[in-house]
Order: structure tokens, then sequence, then C-alpha cells
């Protein structure tokens, strides 16, 4: 376990003194981040806060935590894949496999920087909110806080390591990207309540993680509903885990095994 | 001695990427197979330095991929430091790969944050990875420039790294794939010597090398195996490589009063006069010693100055084996 853990800080090291050296982009990202906020602070006087789907939350409050959780889910969806594919571009996959580190250790290490900067990003996100926008945050219960982010961690990175999966084996054209990224924003009550949608699509919903991801944090965050609340949001996001992330493993063992057999694991 | 590596009717094809007219014009048409080895058979000592030579297809990168187990084969087996290469992590602990692209390192880092990066990967201990890390750079030269970013390195510092990181977790067997391609040559002769001399006389480490370059594989070689269509045509020392195909041996020989006339089981296959020597080159047929040669030369008159033994030419030699292989084929 300690040998994992230090693999992972290997590449949260490497990543961070990576992105640090690019000074301008970094510090630009930080800026981004506060603007993008205040972008959303107006559009949210523009909506009326008695709209459906909102729950007697703020406009703005409800839009910060979408927004925030948003960046944090498409980073799970992406990075494994992208940056498997950045390494195969780059020259650096090889060097990688050959070392003793299991194949499917480097690839679910290889977003280990992605997910510390997006919690990263989450935390300034809120701790800007609360700043400068004037946004209450009251944790009910931080133990269905912790357990709504880690599930939402595991489930995505689920996501994220099937479709490393297809990036391995196809290189380009990587369907779970392509069906999820505008789903996610579409039926999981990011920017806009499900229930502004026509009754229809909305059981849609339900097979999304981020959806029950957002309702669990806005719900601890911004409700301060206790653990009992967000029992049933809480099982239905394991339920989504337990299925999505045994389900990435496998593929990318299938994914791996099969590129090794055509020779195609470092090809791009 | 034992092996460090043996491959065994190693077998390899890889399916030939359909262009999209192909698809359509033949949707349901089975891709085409591109054999990269067609039963390579290889066994390298330990301790050993072998080249492995061949023309571009020959499949040496395939072999070297298999080995590493970056690659599965069709059919055969692929033995590594006494396991087989389906064992990927016993192998792989064993083994240090040398890459001869210099992508294969995070530009923006400096030599030392790489091979920081990549002996987590090896399973390096992590109180003693600084001082793994400083005694590599020293042992490679590179322990003043460790800390400047790779992308200013020149190509025989990129090489050195390359090397440095294959020898993060001290493997017995390391594998390299043509070191010294990019690199000029006094860089590539001071890399030849560190390999023959540091890495396995003193270090005591397997090399199996593939190269293109055959000046590379006999100065740093115990022994070169010939890889041709995926097949290994032939492996030996560099002697005996040379001799391959060659029947007569020949010899070189000055002469003071030489008539030009010479019977018996010889052939004069050169003749001319340099700074003032009379030089004649004799081809000796099998069974027949250079005594009798010179008996004969001394029998017609002439007087000898001196002699010696021609060594058949590699590049030659080289040429016959895969001339050989493509008349087989």
């Amino acid at each position: 376990m300690s040998l994992l853990l230090l693999k992972l800080w290997a590449f949260v090291q490497r990543d961070f003194l990576s992105e640090v050296s690019y000074r301008l982009a970094f510090l630009m990202q930080v800026g981004g981040m506060f603007f993008s906020l205040l972008a959303f602070y107006f559009l949210a006087r523009m909506i009326d806060p008695g709209s459906a789907g909102l729950d007697g939350i703020p406009p703005f409050d409800w839009l910060l935590v979408g927004l925030a959780f948003q960046y944090y889910f498409s980073t799970a969806l992406y990075s494994f894949s992208a940056r498997i594919r950045n390494e195969q571009v780059i020259g650096t996959l090889e060097a990688m496999l050959v070392s003793p580190t299991p194949t499917s250790i480097v690839i679910f290490s290889s977003a280990a920087w992605d997910f510390t900067y997006g919690a990263m990003r989450v935390v300034l996100y809120m701790l800007f909110a609360t700043l400068f926008f004037d946004v209450r945050l009251d944790p009910g219960s931080a133990i269905a806080l912790a357990l709504g982010v880690a599930l939402t961690l595991l489930s995505s990175a689920g996501l994220g390591i099937l479709s490393a999966s297809f990036i391995l084996y196809f290189k380009r054209g990587d369907p779970i990207n392509f069906l999820l990224s505008g789903a996610t924003t579409f039926l999981g009550s990011v920017f806009f309540p499900v229930e502004q949608l026509p009754e229809w699509v909305r059981p849609a919903s339900d097979y999304m993680p981020i959806f029950w991801s957002l309702r669990i944090v806005r719900g601890a965050l911004l409700k301060g509903q206790a653990l009992g609340e967000l029992q049933g949001d809480l099982v239905r996001l394991g339920l989504l885990t337990v299925v999505l992330l045994p389900l990435g493993l496998v593929c990318s063992r299938y994914a791996i095994r099969r590129a090794k057999k055509d020779g195609s694991l470092i090809a791009y | 001695m034992g092996h460090a590596i043996e491959a065994v009717g190693l077998v390899k094809t890889f399916v030939k990427t359909r262009s999209l007219r192909e698809i359509l014009l033949h949707p349901f048409g089975r891709a085409e197979r591109i054999p990269a080895l067609r039963g390579a058979d290889l066994a390298v000592r330990e301790g050993e330095i072998v080249s492995l030579l061949g023309p571009n297809g020959a499949g040496k990168t395939t072999l070297l991929k298999i080995l590493s187990c970056l690659v599965l084969p069709d059919a055969g087996r692929a033995i590594v430091g006494g396991d087989d290469t389906i064992h990927e992590n016993r192998v792989k602990r064993r083994i240090g790969l040398v890459h001869s692209d210099e992508r294969s390192f995070y530009w923006r880092l400096s030599a030392r944050e790489n091979l920081r990066f990549f002996a987590r990967l090896y399973n390096v201990p992590y109180r003693k990875t600084e001082a793994r890390l400083q005694e590599l750079l020293e042992r490679v030269d590179l322990a003043a420039a460790a800390d400047r970013p790779f992308s200013g390195y020149s190509s025989g510092m990129k090489q050195r790294v390359a090397i440095a990181r294959a020898l993060l977790h001290d493997p017995p067997i390391l594998l390299m794939d043509e070191p010294t391609r990019s690199l000029d040559p006094v860089t590539a002769i001071a890399l030849r010597d560190f390999v023959t001399e540091r890495l396995c006389r003193d270090g005591g480490k397997t090399v199996l090398l593939a190269t293109h370059d055959l000046r590379e594989a006999e100065a740093v070689s115990d022994r070169v195996a010939i890889l041709v269509s995926g097949r290994v045509r032939q492996i030996g020392t560099v002697a005996e490589v040379r001799r391959w195909g060659v029947r007569d041996r020949v010899y070189r020989i000055e002469v003071e009063g030489w008539t030009g006339a010479l019977g018996g089981p010889f052939r004069v296959v050169g003749d001319g006069t340099e700074d003032g020597l009379r030089r004649i080159v004799v081809a000796v047929e099998p069974g027949t010693s250079l005594h009798d040669v010179l008996a004969a030369i001394v029998a017609t008159g002439a007087r000898l100055r001196a002699c010696d033994e021609q060594q058949p030419d590699l590049e030659q030699a080289f040429s016959r084996i895969v001339g050989a292989e493509s008349d087989d084929a």
C-alpha cells in the first residue's frame, strides 16, 4: 500500500513540476477561475430563486457546486485517456511500462495530479465563493460529504479508466467521452436542475453518477442535510460505483492484453 | 555458465492497418498480417555482450520488445533471467531497457527529477533513492549537469540519462536498442567503452544490443547474432561470423624475386607493388596449411619478407548472410 502511495506521489510531483514550469499558464488558470465565478454570479441574478429543482438553495450557490464539481468530474472522465494518449505521443509510455510497475497502476496513477489539482480547484472555488460572493457553506454531515466525494471520485475514475481502455486499444475515438461529455452536463443537474427538462428525459439522470454526486454535495454543503437524509442518494451512487469501477478495471486489463498482443501498446 | 536470455521459436505477426478504401471495398475482408519474427532462436550467456545485427525490418526491435514484456509473442517462448516473459513482473525486475528515443523523458524536468520519478516506478527504496541517483549520475558523468532541464542536454547526455534510468534498479540484464544512433563518433566511442568496461567487465551485466552499425558490433561484442527476415541466421564470435560462407583462407605475403607462377591448391588473387615491396594475396583451399603455401613460394626462388592472414570483411560476411537468407526465401 505504501508503495502505491509513493508511486502516486511520484506522479503528482512529476506533473506538478511540469505544470509550474509554465508559470504564467498556472497563474492564469487561477485567475480564470475567479472570473468564471464572477460571470456565474451575475448569471445567477437573472434566475428566479423559486425555480423548480433549486430546493430553496440560492441560484448562485446551486450553480457554484455544479461548476466546481463539473470540472472535477470531467477531469476524472478525460484525464486517464488524455494522460495515456499524451504519454504515447511524447514517448514516455514505453519507458514506464518496461518498469516493474504493473500497467494498471501506471494508468491509475497517471491521473493522480489531475485529481489533486481538481480537488484544489474545488477548494479554491469554495474559498473564492465564501470570501468574495457571500456564499455560506454549512456542512450538515461531514461524513456524508466525504463519502459523496469519495464515491464521486471512484465512480468517475471507473468511467475514466473505461475511457482510457478505448484509447489504449483504438488510440483515438473514445465513445465513452463522446457519449458522456454532453450527457453529464445535460442530464446531471450541473448548470440547471433536471426538473427543467421534459419529464420523459429525466429518468436518464438516474444513471449519471454526477447527478447523485451533486445532490449529495448540495444537500450536505448548502442545505445542511444529515447522513440519514442523504442515505438514499449515497446508496444509488454506491451502486453505480460498484458497477463502473470494476467494469473499468476489467476493460483496461482486456485492452492492455489486446494491445500487447497486437504490439500496439505504445503506438499512437 | 547459464543463459541470461533464451528465445525459442519466437513468432510475431502484426496486423497491417487497412486504408479507408480497403475497408469500403472489402468490408468483411481479413486484414493482412505482416510477419516480424518467424521462429527466432537466440541464447545469450550471463555476462556476455551480444549484438543483434540485421537490416531494417529484420525484427530486432520486435525481439527486444518481446524480451522486455512490451509485446506478447504469437508463438514460442522467451526466458529472461530464468523466467518466462509471461511472468512480467519478475522479468521486469531483471532487465533495463535503453531506448534510442530521446523523447522517452520529460523535457521540462531535470535529469535528477526524471530519474527520481522513474526510481519510484522501479521500486528503488525511498530512503536510498537520493544516494542511488547521485551514484548513477556520477557514474554516467552527469552529476554537474543533473539539475539542468533535460531539454538543454546534448544527444550524448540524453543517452547517458537513458542508461542511468536503465540501471536504477541495478538489473543484471540490459537491453539496448541502437544506443548510439544519434551520437557523434567521439561520443559513440565513449559510450561503447562505458558499456564494455564499466557495465560488463566491471559490473558483470549481460547486454543484448540491437544495432545497424557493424563496426560498433565488432568493437563491443563477445558474439554477434544476425537477424534476417525474422530469424537468427547466424550467431557466433565476430571472427566466426566473418568467416561465414568463406571456404578459403587468404594470406598477404611480401616477397622478393617473385616470378608470378604458383601451382597446387593455391590461387593468387592479388598482386601489386607498394612502397617498393611486392605483395601477393594468396587464397588457400581448406586442408592446406600456411607452411605448404610458403614452401611453394620459396620453391619458385622467391624470398619471403612478411606474411599475415587477411580476415574476411565483416560487411561482406553480413551481405553474404543477408543475401543467403533472401535466396532461401
